[in-house]
Formats: C-alpha cells, sequence, structure tokens
C-alpha cells in the first residue's frame, strides 16, 4: 500500500512545485528572463507570513486544521512577496535595461540580497509556524494514505490558486493583454496595450503565487533564509520540463517533478539499488528524455 | 559542527604539509645525529654513539613537550589545553615524581602542520625530550607523527585529536577519543534496548558515511533500512515513509538538525511512530522547540563527555571553575589527562628514555591494574618500584583504556527525551 502513500506525499510536494514553477515561467514569458531569485521570493513570503501569523495569532476558529489567522498571514505572505518583486523591478530591474542574460546574472545578485536581508533579520537557523502538527487523517490510514488536514489545506488552497489564475487568464482583459505580451511585446505595444503595466502585474502574480507557495513550504517543511534558494533547482527543472515559458507548462512540469520527486522510493522498494539521494537526479533525467523528444517542453509550442 | 570539531584541518593541508614533512624528516635525521654527539660530548658518556636516544635529563625536573595551538584558527581548544595542563602540573608536581618534578615544555604550533611540525622538532632534538603531548588538530598530529615522531622512540600523545584516520597509526596515542566511538555505543543501546533490526538513514557526506560504517561494523543485528539522503531538502516523507514499511522498530538518525527535524515532524504527521536513536549531531534545543510535544519522547541520543559523574572529574571541574571563572570543556580534561598520563608512565618507567616510556604509556591506564583515579592515589598503589601494570588510571576523561591502535575508549553520555526535554539517563563507554 505504500504506492499510494508516495502518490498522497507527491501530491502535497507537486502543490507546492506548481505554484512556484508558474511564477517562474510567467515572468520568463513576459519579462523574458530566467529569475534567479524566484527561490528567495518564495523565503520572502514565507517569513512574512512567519512575522504576520506572530501578530495576528490564532484569531479564533479554524479551517483544516489551520487558524483563520493563518490564511490572513497567507495573505500577507502574498502581498509581501508579490510587493517586494515590483520594488526590484521598478528599482533594479527596470532601470537596468539589460539584456536576458545580463538580467539573470542580476538576479543572482538580487537573491543573495534577499537571502542575506533575511538571515540579518532573523538569523540563519531554521523555524517554524507557532501551529501545532496534526497527525494523519484516521479514514484515509486503512488505504494506506497518511495525509494530514494541513496537507489537504495545501493541495486546495493551491488548486484554488491555479484555478483563479486560469480563470484570469482566459476569461478576463488582463489575461488576454498578458498572452498577448507574452506571445509577442512589440505587436501587443502597437495594438495598444500598455506592456509596462502588464509586466508589473506580471509580477505580482508571478511573485505572489511563489510566496504562496513560500508559505505552503514554511508550513510542510520549515523556514529558513535558504528554504526557496534549495528548491529553486527543481522548480527549473519542472519549468523546462513543461515548456519554459508556458504557464499551463509549467503547472504540468511542476506536478510531474514534485510527482517524481516522492515516488523515487519506489525504485529501491522494488528492488532497483537507486537511493532516494537520487530523487533530483531522476527527475533531471526525465526532463533530459523530455527535451530530446520534444526540445521545447511538454507544452512548448502552444501559447499561453 | 561535530563534523567541524573532528576535522580542524583539511586533508589537503595534511597532504601539503605530509609533502613538506617528508623533506623536513631527511632535514632533521642528519640534524639529530648532531645533536647526538653534541649532547654525548658534553654529558661525559664516553665515546659510546651506538644509542641515537641519549637522554640528558639525569637530575632536576624531568622535562616533557607539549605541542598546542596557543595561536591561530584553534586557539580556544589551545587556550583549554592550556589551562587543563596548569591544574594537571600542580597535582603531579604536589606530590612529585620520586623526588622530581615535571616540567612542560610548550611551543606554539599555530594550529598548522608546518608550524606544528617545527615545533616538535625543536622539542625533540633541541630539548631532547622523550615525551611530546601534541597536537590538536588531527592533520597537525599526523604531520608531526609522519615527520618528526615515528623514525624515533618517542612517545606521542594528542590531547584532542579526532579523526578516524589516526586509528591507522597506532604509534600516535591520544586522548580524545575517536569520532566514531559513538557508532559503537549506539549499536550497543540498540541492543540492549532490545532490538534486533534497525533502520538507518544518513547524511550523504564524510561525517555520515564514517559515522554509520562503524556503526554497520559494530552492530550484530539486521539492517533494514541503510539509506543515505541529502542535506537541505525541504521534503523527508520518502525516507520517513521507506522506514516506515521497512519495518524495523528502531530507527537511527545520523543527520543534522533541520533535517532530523523535518523527519520528525513527517514521522508524526504520517503517523508513524518507532523507537528513535541519533548522533549528537541531531540534538539541540532547536529540535525540541520544533517538534510536536511528545512526538521524540523515548528518543535516545549519545554525545561525547568527560567523566562528569565520577569524583575526579567533579574536584577537577570545581578547580577549574575557581581558576579561571568557566566550566571546563571535555578538551581541557583531555589534557589534564595527558600530562597525569605522562607523569605516571615516568614514574613507573625504568628510564626517562622514549623507550622506556613506550613500555608503560598505555599499561598506567590498561584494566589489569588496580583503579585509580588521581594522580595521588596511583602513586600510593605504586609505592616503591611498582609497575606499570599495578594501576588503571581512570582520568577526568574517561576510563582511557588505550587499545592496539593508541585509540582510549569513547566516554560518552546517553540523553533521553523525557516530557520533550533532553535529561542525562547514564553513561557508556564505546
Amino acid at each position: 500500500m505504500s504506492v499510494l502513500e508516495y502518490v498522497a506525499n507527491g501530491l502535497v510536494f507537486s502543490s507546492i512545485i506548481v505554484l512556484a514553477s508558474i511564477g517562474l515561467s510567467l515572468v520568463y514569458s513576459i519579462a523574458d528572463f530566467a529569475n534567479f531569485a524566484h527561490g528567495d521570493t518564495m523565503t520572502v513570503g514565507a517569513y512574512a507570513s512567519l512575522v504576520t501569523f506572530g501578530v495576528v495569532g490564532g484569531l479564533g476558529g479554524s479551517i483544516l486544521g489551520l487558524p483563520y489567522g493563518f490564511f490572513v498571514a497567507l495573505v500577507a505572505g502574498i502581498a509581501v512577496a508579490a510587493l517586494v518583486a515590483v520594488i526590484t523591478h521598478r528599482v533594479i530591474y527596470e532601470p537596468l535595461d539589460a539584456s536576458s542574460i545580463g538580467l539573470l546574472i542580476t538576479s543572482i545578485g538580487v537573491a543573495f540580497v534577499y537571502r542575506s536581508v533575511l538571515r540579518l533579520g532573523f538569523g540563519s537557523d531554521f523555524t517554524e509556524f507557532d501551529i501545532t502538527l496534526l497527525r494523519p487523517i484516521e479514514w484515509l490510514i486503512p488505504y494506506g494514505i497518511r495525509m494530514t488536514r494541513h496537507d489537504v489545506a495545501i493541495v486546495v488552497s493551491a488548486a484554488i490558486l491555479v484555478t483563479a489564475l486560469h480563470l484570469v487568464l482566459q476569461y478576463t482583459d488582463l489575461g488576454r493583454k498578458m498572452r498577448a505580451t507574452a506571445d509577442n511585446p512589440s505587436l501587443a505595444r502597437v495594438s495598444g496595450i500598455r506592456t509596462a503595466r502588464v509586466k508589473l502585474w506580471m509580477w505580482v502574480i508571478g511573485a505572489g503565487l511563489a510566496g504562496a507557495g513560500g508559505v505552503f513550504l514554511g508550513l510542510y517543511a520549515q523556514i529558513s533564509p535558504r528554504m526557496g534558494f534549495n528548491i529553486l533547482l527543481v522548480v527549473f527543472a519542472a519549468v523546462i520540463l513543461g515548456g519554459i515559458g508556458s504557464v499551463y507548462g509549467a503547472m504540468l512540469g511542476g506536478f510531474l517533478i514534485g510527482m517524481i520527486n516522492q515516488l523515487t522510493p519506489l525504485l529501491t522498494d522494488i528492488g532497483i539499488p537507486i537511493g532516494i539521494e537520487y530523487a533530483n537526479a531522476i527527475a533531471f533525467v526525465i526532463m533530459v528524455a523530455v527535451l530530446l523528444v520534444r526540445p521545447s517542453g511538454i507544452a512548448g509550442e502552444g501559447t499561453t | 559542527m561535530t563534523n567541524d570539531d573532528n576535522h580542524p584541518v583539511t586533508r589537503r593541508n595534511l597532504l601539503k604539509v605530509g609533502g613538506a614533512g617528508l623533506a623536513l624528516t631527511a632535514g632533521c635525521v642528519s640534524q639529530t645525529d648532531e645533536e647526538t654527539t653534541t649532547t654525548t660530548t658534553s654529558g661525559g658518556n664516553g665515546g659510546d654513539t651506538t644509542t641515537q636516544q641519549t637522554t640528558t635529563q639525569e637530575s632536576g625536573p624531568y622535562q616533557i613537550g607539549m605541542v598546542n595551538s596557543l595561536t591561530g584558527s584553534l586557539s580556544a581548544f589551545g587556550e583549554r589545553n592550556k589551562r587543563g595542563k596548569e591544574l594537571a602540573l600542580e597535582d603531579v608536581n604536589a606530590v612529585g615524581i620520586g623526588g622530581r618534578e615535571l616540567e612542560i615544555l610548550s611551543e606554539d604550533s599555530q594550529s598548522t602542520a608546518q608550524a606544528g611540525v617545527s615545533a616538535a622538532q625543536k622539542l625533540v632534538n633541541q630539548n631532547n625530550v622523550p615525551f611530546v603531548i601534541g597536537a590538536v588538530g588531527s592533520g597537525v598530529s599526523l604531520a608531526i607523527y609522519e615527520s618528526v615522531i615515528q623514525s624515533t622512540d618517542v612517545v606521542q600523545l594528542s590531547q584532542n585529536s579526532t579523526s578516524p584516520d589516526l586509528t591507522n597509526y597506532p604509534g600516535l596515542l591520544r586522548m580524545s577519543p575517536t569520532g566514531s566511538s559513538q557508532s559503537s555505543a549506539l549499536a550497543e543501546i540498540i541492543a540492549d534496548d532490545g532490538y534486533d533490526s534497525v533502520a538507518i538513514t544518513w547524511i550523504n557526506n564524510d561525517y555520515g558515511q564514517g559515522i554509520t560504517k562503524a556503526f554497520e561494523s559494530a552492530w550484530d543485528g539486521d539492517v533494514a533500512y541503510n539509506q543515505s539522503h541529502d542535506q537541505g531538502q525541504s521534503s523527508y516523507s520518502s525516507v520517513v515513509s521507506q522506514m516506515a514499511n521497512s519495518g524495523a522498530d528502531a530507527w537511527l538518525f545520523i543527520t543534522y538538525q533541520p533535517e532530523f527535524t523535518t523527519m520528525a515532524q513527517e514521522a508524526y504527521s504520517n503517523g508513524y511512530e518507532a523507537q528513535f536513536y541519533g548522533a549528537d549531531s541531531v540534538k539541540g534545543p532547536k529540535v525540541i522547540s520544533n517538534t510536536p510535544e511528545g512526538s521524540l519522547d523515548g528518543m535516545k541520543v549519545v554525545a561525547p563527555s568527560a567523566a562528569v559523574d565520577q569524583d575526579n572529574y567533579k574536584s577537577f571541574a570545581s578547580r577549574f571553575e575557581d581558576a579561571y571563572g568557566t566550566t571546563p570543556t571535555s578538551w581541557s580534561a583531555f589534557a589534564y589527562d595527558c600530562v597525569v598520563n605522562a607523569a605516571l608512565s615516568i614514574a613507573t618507567a625504568d628510564d626517562f628514555t622514549g623507550a622506556a616510556l613506550q613500555e608503560t604509556v598505555r599499561d598506567v591506564t590498561r584494566p589489569e591494574g588496580q583503579k585509580v583515579y588521581t594522580f595521588q592515589e596511583a602513586m600510593d598503589v605504586l609505592g616503591d618500584g611498582g609497575s606499570a601494570s599495578d594501576i588503571d588510571y581512570e582520568g577526568v576523561s574517561g576510563p582511557i583504556n588505550f587499545d592496539e591502535n593508541g585509540d582510549p575508549v569513547g566516554y560518552l553520555e546517553i540523553f533521553t527525551v523525557e516530557n520533550h526535554e533532553y535529561s542525562s539517563t547514564g553513561f557508556i563507554s564505546g
């Protein structure tokens, strides 16, 4: 029955990766560079919600084992991550006006700055949300699935955020403008779209989702200044696998990479001596294999 | 952290100096010859120059050497060593060795192998000491052994080196137990608790690998799960699930605090229960404060320790506090025992020469003799003309009992988590 258990673990981990991948892919498609500060944007979100949760506390009732205050903190985490990203865009990326390689290198520097500032403020040790850890849901255990209500909350919240993004992209004016800008910025601009404003929104959405991913990652494991950076490589793998620049591809890639990562123990269970320390390596091998067949990723051809 | 303490000098540095050391040895052999000739002439021992090791110390205090990290990156250790050494000298000289005092010529290794080798060369070739206490860093100790000591009769006793590598040099004694002694202690504890099958997860680096290998060779039971994990991952739920699926009821964690905390949380939220064991690197207040109440209860962790439950340590600690205003660390206890050990080997040796001291230095700590806890006690038991095997010095740092590789028995404190706090529940030699 361990397969279902690994799948359950994978579902939770995938939710976090998906949230992070979407933002990375959005930034790539619209701002046209690989943002290495994305992982640390997640960390910023996690710390912002940690501080907020410390201030607002429990706030009475709770949903799925999480006090209302946590959802306030989640919103704060999203908001602060978005705000920090917008300020960074305005102060650094926009005035710099460098090529995509130049911006990539700059974003590595930005990542260091985020991380160091957090380290100055909170130290480099790990910490936790002051939320009681739960035991697995009783009635699922006979099926071999061991999930807590917190895990369910992470999956459900991620699903809501992803659906909301889908609705925005497909059915709103902003979504159409974003897709147009991603497709062809010059054409979008001559058609009267204010691409600068679209870029700003893109940062808000991308970094906001990263912030949410960071908060859930903090809830799932711990909060530490390196948490986002440590997961960034996996997120990149997900985005590239899905087809860089494609939001739906990133969702799919995030889901697959998260699942592969957590299903690795199956290999040793069936007797193949490849340990879990190779989980990320396996994810990358599969990524390379997919790219050999489809050089632009699974959903590479499609528009966002 | 533990890892860093264990290897204060990197292997690369060691190799570098090892190379230089060879050259130095070549140079120093001729220098020794020269020294010998001069000393024999001045000592008036006639024309007999067949032995290279000649002692010039016929009267006055017994002079031995010490190479210590007084400056450099390990100077914090050096400071503690110095304090331990001074207290030990007081104790030894209050009694005296056959009416003579013990004097220690201290040289600085600057925490580097290069300076350490020069310091040892000065002590051995110019001061003609037959016994050298040194050094702190494992790389420094090895460099000294290979370049200066190996080709002579001189006894070398390292005060603080913990690298498992030193076990391969039986001629190089050390007072601090090898880092892998906790492995054998853990194997013993787990077996004593009645488990015959264990699941091990270890961090994928030298530290994890070393401790795990040593554990495997000490463990007689079944290993149901034995896999490494990478440092700094955001999730270890697959580790925890696999350990649970392995069916072993005893889980051993050889990893660092953040990694262990994640695993403990995931074990809790996956509803798994097992008896946890850990190396000292998983013990810390952060681990306790970030895991749910009750989730670790019963967990056992071993950590290297001085013999804090023994009276001789208690009196050492209170004197140390009076003199220096802080509590001693186990590192100063090791230095203290080095000095007492040296004094006892001198007291029981036929001659004050390296060759004679080699005969006694191990025996005075071995369990064949009568247990003695202080230098005074030891001298009382020895009386007039007692031999090295009459006594078994139990140091302030532990039972010592040098084995054939020159390693002492490790002395470790067992901590058990009770009411979500670590409490000391005993000691074990490993």
